[in-house]
Order: structure tokens, then C-alpha cells, then sequence
């Protein structure tokens, strides 16, 4: 890649390059964490105690599946 | 009057109306090949995010997914992980996609990995692979069809005539208008499932319970193994719950009309908010489904076919208005996703197969009747396919979803540049690699050690790519600075680098 023209891949594309970018990564992936074995499992697998009359792996679930979008769209928003 | 009278009646209104659009997106359309495959690369926001949901969100997820509640319990809530990944995809690598196809002029994925790889052979095995696991979706969604209006018709109208009608009336407005009528049809059909699956869930758990709360306390009173993991047939294991949140979200972005969509887009940034926004749709429609599929356990234990769980507790205790309204739903939710596999299987044999090997020159007005001749041999492949096959359609169903799979590697290596390129050997090593290991671990060996056996055929595709392409010729340098070049340009200035450089 050094010929003239060649682009030079020091920076990964797997990794963000803004600081806005790893605080949206590091927040995405702790909360699909939440969402995934073994946590889900550890910490959620259990009927009580209720959240607004819904069981509390059911609202667990949802409260992280609302926060994992509210990352994706204040990503969006601070890159736009 | 009946019942069956009014839902069939919705049905046919419904029919007659995405007919029209057909017509009507016949009469925009010109003699273009990007304006028949690809909606002339100008799909906005609304349009984008309707067809993509309305794609993503098939028969299975209106109808199986209130019976895989019904059957296993709340571990199918699981559906959220794999919804919001699917968004995430369409953001982190849609937007490549797209940056890609407009400044190269793509219409397949497989124009995209040939052109990286230098490969025919990658084309070709690209395009097999994306037809062949996704030909399986129109049977899935035929039968889904050939199902609803049996149901919806009190049987009057059997289940092989139900899916050749309404596999007519698909294919007859995709051949009129190409991916505009799919595009305008999927807006109506992606607007009517989520009123409908809204509506049904929350009027059939007030006829039931007196409201969702008591629903949920009577099934936690009466079935508290639905309410738990793994459920009660043991189904949502760890293992299962991982590897379901992976091969249900980049086993469909990675499907044709998934990619051939990120195309069809007006700008990177409209993927962008689309992938942003579109999982508040997708996680959502199963928030009444785990209304359906819990209350239906409770009011209507013991259905033989848990997936007929909907339509019965409809016929059973709702209006016949709302029975139609739903059913007419769930017709839009097969249909949507069937179009798009019609065009997307279309749109890759035309290019990647007829015009690439068999006639190269012709006009684009060729290229179009082409096409149109396509689909209906593909209607009448799933046809066939949809009313001979039994037993073997569970196996084929699993098979499919974790085909397109295989071809996360390769895209991954064109979008994502790397210090040392994925080269051909490496990604048709990889293909074969994750066949095999998908045919052993779904059929022969099936979900070892728990995992499902989509992630084991990742795993190995990954491995071997990786290990073959140490071992290979890249691809050209200047055909990786070309590319590469253009995703590092992209990712620093966005679409202003694109649009200043593409055509």
C-alpha cells in the first residue's frame, strides 16, 4: 500500500475514531451484554419483582432493548 | 354477516389495491435496469424504512411468533436482541454498502465481491448461494398465504389455490413495476401489520383478561413456566438465545433484497438514521405478539398448531371487522417479504447469471422482460416447492436463515479494510467451509453442545477465510486501494466524498 495513491490503513475501521464514537460502542455493547447469556440469565431469569404489572424478565428485556435504541439514535444524532 | 365474509372481503380489497399500485408504478417506470433493480438509487427515509420492516417482518414473525410464545414462552422476547442488531448492521454496514454501489455502479452483492475479489468464481458462488437460501422464503411465504386465506375463507378457498392466487398477485405487480411497486406496496403493507398486530393483541387481551396487567398475572398464576427461561420445553438454552440473536440479524441483512436495499438508498445517511431508527418498529410489533402468543395459552391451551394461535383466538373472540383487518395484516406480512425475494432473486439471476454469461449487449428493455419472465418461473418453482413438500420444509426453513450467513465474511472483508485483504481463495474456502458445517450442525448434528448451529458454521467460515487467505494471492493493489480506498474516503468525509466521485 505504499504506492502513490494507495490508501494507508493505520486506522482501524473496527474501532471508532471519535469520542463520541466509543462512548456510543462501549455503551451498545455493556447493554447487549445485559441482554445476552450468561447475564440475562443471572440477573433477569425471574417472574418477581414486577414492574409496572409486567413480569421482570419481560420488563428488564424491554428497558434494555429502549436503551440500546436511545444509543443507536444519539449516535445518530451527535454524528449527523 | 360473517365472519368469514368480511375477512375475506378486506383480503380482496387489499389485493385489488397492491394491484393497482403495480399498475400505477408500471406507468412511472422507466426503461432503466437501476430504475427496475434499484428504485433509480433514490430511496428516501419513509419509503427506505417501510420496505426495510416490512421485509424484515415476515409471515413467521405475524403468525409464528404469537405461536412460538404460546409454545416456549418469553424466551422469544429474545426477538429484540436480533431486531436491534439487524439496525445496527444496516448503520455500520449498510452505509458502506451503499457508499460502494454508488460509486461503482453495483446492483447485486455479487457485482460488489466480484469486483474486490477479481473473481468470477466469486460471483457466481455468491449468487447461488443468495438465490438457492433465499428461494426457500418463497416457499415459507406462499404456504403463510395459501394458510391465511384458507382460514380467512372458513376453508372455502383451499390452501393450494390460496397460495397460487396470491402468489399471482405478487408477481403480477413486481413484473409491472419492478422494486417501485415492491417499494410503494411494502409502504401500505409495513403501515397495516403494525396497526393490525397492535390492534388484535390489545383487543384480544381486553376481551380476555379485562387488559394486558391481568394477562400477564394470570400467567403468572396459571403457567409461570412461560414467564421464565429457559421455558418450558427447555428451547431457550443459552446457547439457542445467542445464537438466535446472531443468525436472525445478519443471517436476513445479509440475504439479497436486504443488501440490494442499502443500494436502492438516496444517501448514506438516510441508512444511517434507518439503522438507528428502524428496531423501534421491529422490537415493538412483539410486544402485542407476546400478548397473543402468552394469552393464548392461557384462554386456548392445547392447539395443535401453535402458529394457528392468532387467527383462532380472532375467530373466536373478536369482531369480524378486526379479524379481517388482521388477517389482511398477516397477508401484507407474507407478501412483503415475498415480493422482495422475488425481485431480489430476480434482479441477481438477470444480472449475475443471464446478462453476465448468456447475452451480454442487450438492451436494458431486454434485460427488463428478462427479468419479468424470471419471476414467473420463480412462482412457479414456489409454487411447486409450497404445496409438495412436508416435513422437510422445517429443516430446509432452519437451513436457509443461516445460509446467507456464509457471505458475512466476504462483504466484511470488501467494507472493512484491513492490513491484510480477505482474498477469493479465502472467502470460496470460507463458503465451503460454513456449508458443510451448517449442513452437519443443523441436520446431522444438530445445535451441538447447545449452540446453534448457524454460529458454528460462522465460526468455521471465519476461521477458514482467515487461515486460506494467509495462505493466497491477494487481490490486485490497485483494485484494493480502488475500494478500500473509497470506504476510507467515505468514512472521513461521509456522502459528500461519494457523491463528488460517483458515475
Amino acid at each position: 500500500m505504499g504506492r502513490p495513491g494507495a490508501v494507508s490503513h493505520t486506522r482501524s475501521h473496527y474501532l471508532p475514531r471519535t469520542r463520541d464514537g466509543w462512548i456510543a460502542l462501549v455503551a451498545f455493547l455493556v447493554l447487549f451484554a445485559l441482554a445476552e447469556p450468561p447475564l440475562v440469565y443471572l440477573i433477569a431469569n425471574r417472574i418477581n419483582p414486577w414492574v409496572l404489572g409486567t413480569p421482570f424478565l419481560y420488563a428488564y428485556l424491554l428497558a434494555d432493548y429502549t436503551a440500546l435504541i436511545g444509543v443507536l439514535v444519539w449516535a445518530a444524532w451527535r454524528g449527523r | 354477516m360473517e365472519p368469514w365474509i368480511v375477512s375475506t372481503g378486506l383480503i380482496v380489497a387489499y389485493l385489488l389495491f397492491t394491484i393497482g399500485v403495480g399498475v400505477v408504478s408500471n406507468r412511472k417506470l422507466t426503461v432503466d435496469v437501476e430504475d427496475f433493480f434499484l428504485y433509480g438509487r433514490k430511496a428516501g427515509f419513509v419509503v427506505l424504512y417501510l420496505t426495510v420492516v416490512a421485509t424484515y417482518h415476515s409471515a413467521f414473525a405475524f403468525l409464528g411468533s404469537g405461536g412460538f410464545f404460546y409454545t416456549h414462552g418469553i424466551g422469544f422476547w429474545d426477538a429484540g436482541t436480533w431486531t436491534i442488531l439487524a439496525g445496527a448492521s444496516t448503520w455500520i454496514l449498510g452505509t458502506r454498502v451503499w457508499a460502494l454501489g454508488k460509486r461503482f455502479g453495483y446492483i447485486t452483492p455479487a457485482d460488489m465481491l466480484a469486483d474486490f475479489y477479481e473473481s468470477e468464481a466469486v460471483r457466481v458462488v455468491t449468487a447461488l448461494v443468495s438465490v438457492i437460501f433465499t428461494i426457500l422464503y418463497i416457499q415459507v411465504q406462499a404456504q403463510g398465504l395459501g394458510y391465511i386465506i384458507n382460514v380467512a375463507t372458513g376453508d372455502r378457498i383451499s390452501f393450494e389455490a390460496g397460495t397460487m392466487i396470491l402468489l399471482v398477485v405478487a408477481a403480477a405487480y413486481v413484473m409491472a413495476g419492478g422494486i417501485r411497486a415492491v417499494y410503494w406496496t411494502d409502504v401500505l403493507q409495513g403501515v397495516w401489520m403494525y396497526i393490525a398486530l397492535w390492534v388484535g393483541g390489545l383487543v384480544l387481551a381486553h376481551e380476555l383478561f379485562g387488559g394486558p396487567v391481568e394477562l400477564w398475572r394470570q400467567v403468572a398464576a396459571q403457567r409461570p413456566d412461560l414467564l421464565t427461561l429457559p421455558g418450558p420445553r427447555g428451547f431457550f438454552r443459552p446457547g439457542m438465545w445467542f445464537g438466535m440473536s446472531i443468525v436472525l440479524s445478519f443471517g436476513i441483512v445479509f440475504q439479497p433484497h436486504i443488501l440490494i436495499r442499502y443500494y436502492s438508498a438516496v444517501s448514506g445517511r438516510t441508512l444511517k438514521w434507518l439503522g438507528a431508527t428502524t428496531p423501534i418498529y421491529l422490537m415493538t410489533i412483539y410486544v402485542p405478539a407476546a400478548l397473543v402468543g402468552l394469552g393464548g395459552a392461557i384462554a386456548l391451551p392445547g392447539l395443535d398448531v401453535p402458529d394457528r394461535i392468532f387467527p383462532e383466538l380472532l375467530f373466536r373472540f373478536s369482531p369480524a371487522w378486526l379479524t379481517g383487518i388482521v388477517l389482511a395484516g398477516a397477508t401484507a406480512a407474507a407478501m412483503s417479504t415475498l415480493d422482495s425475494i422475488l425481485h431480489a432473486n430476480m434482479t441477481v439471476l438477470t444480472r449475475d447469471v443471464y446478462q453476465r454469461y448468456l447475452v451480454r449487449d442487450a438492451s436494458q428493455h431486454h434485460y427488463i422482460t428478462v427479468g419479468r419472465i424470471i419471476v414467473l418461473a420463480l412462482l412457479l418453482i414456489g409454487y411447486v416447492l409450497s404445496v409438495t413438500s412436508g416435513q422437510l420444509l422445517v429443516v430446509l426453513v432452519s437451513l436457509s436463515g443461516a445460509g446467507a450467513l456464509q457471505l458475512m465474511p466476504a462483504v466484511l472483508g470488501v467494507c472493512f479494510p484491513t492490513r491484510r485483504p480477505f482474498t477469493r481463495t479465502g472467502v470460496l474456502s470460507g463458503i465451503a467451509a460454513g456449508l458443510v458445517t451448517l449442513y452437519v450442525t443443523l441436520i446431522v448434528l444438530p445445535h451441538p453442545l447447545g449452540l446453534h448451529g448457524g454460529v458454528w458454521s460462522l465460526l468455521a467460515n471465519v476461521f477458514v477465510t482467515i487461515i486460506a487467505s494467509r495462505l493466497s494471492r491477494p487481490p490486485s493493489a490497485d483494485t484494493v486501494s480502488r475500494i478500500h480506498g473509497t470506504i476510507e474516503r467515505f468514512v472521513e468525509e461521509g456522502d459528500a466524498a461519494i457523491n463528488r466521485t460517483a458515475g
